[in-house]
């Protein structure tokens, strides 16, 4: 379905207009000390690391999704499948991160953190699967952008179990 | 290779390592992975521990 370039232009303004509100409320957040992400020297250097391998995902991911359209035709927008790539991305990045137990700033609960994530899961996967009931993830055969919320729901959601596992991992090794 | 010193001079001092962590500001795991030789810390780190721990480089780091 095409939409007027007024509508898109609307859209584009929208989604920049949430974006400055969204960067405005964790710049007072991070001014008020509410949050704040000081990590020590080794997680500095395995974050470094986890940065360099997330990056080279999304390279990869970027080239197979390109490689994909152009032997398979279109099966995805062109959105839904930057979003497919920078998923894949953010899953490799978490999960080096959580690993090289450098995921938690020095000053962030384990628990607060998996709360979190869990609440961001939920909430994402359910309006994702009611677009999924609605119709709107798939249109003539094509993943759309309406699946922006199931994979973000997916990622938090994987990013979470890694965490969980990990925790009980640290938890059991610190009781021996 | 272990650091068997650091572990025994923390333990003399009846702390564990998330209080080594909080003294020197680093992670609970920052300190275990040292402890294991997992990661070899900085110059700025180790001299953190030492004063932390009452003991000079060499009694801690050097081998």
């Amino acid at each position: 379905m095409e939409h007027s370039l007024g509508y898109n232009l609307g859209m584009l303004v929208g989604v920049l207009a949430g974006a400055l509100v969204g960067v405005g409320i964790i710049a007072l957040l991070f001014k008020l000390k509410v949050m704040d992400l000081t990590f020590d020297e080794r997680q500095e250097r395995a974050r470094g690391q986890a940065y360099k391998y997330g990056f080279w995902t999304l390279l990869t991911c970027l080239l197979l999704y390109g490689f994909s359209d152009m032997v398979l035709g279109r099966w995805c927008d062109v959105l839904a499948g930057a979003m497919l790539c920078v998923a894949a991305a953010l899953i490799v990045f978490g999960s080096v991160c959580i690993v090289k137990d450098a995921y938690l700033s020095l000053k962030e609960k384990p628990r607060t953190v998996m709360t979190l994530l869990a609440v961001v899961s939920v909430l994402n996967l359910a309006i994702g699967a009611m677009n999924w009931k609605n119709g709107r993830v798939f249109r003539d055969g094509i993943l759309t952008y309406s699946a922006a919320n199931g994979i973000c729901g997916a990622i938090t959601l994987t990013i979470l179990v890694v965490y969980v596992v990990n925790y009980l991992l640290d938890k059991q090794e610190a009781g021996e | 290779m272990k650091n068997l010193r650091l572990k025994s001079a923390r333990a003399a001092l009846d702390m564990n390592q998330q209080q080594l962590a909080d003294a020197v500001g680093v992670s609970r795991q920052t300190i275990n992975a040292i402890e294991k030789g997992d990661y070899n810390p900085t110059i700025k780190l180790c001299i953190a521990i030492c004063k932390t721990l009452d003991k000079t480089l060499d009694e801690l780091f050097w081998e």
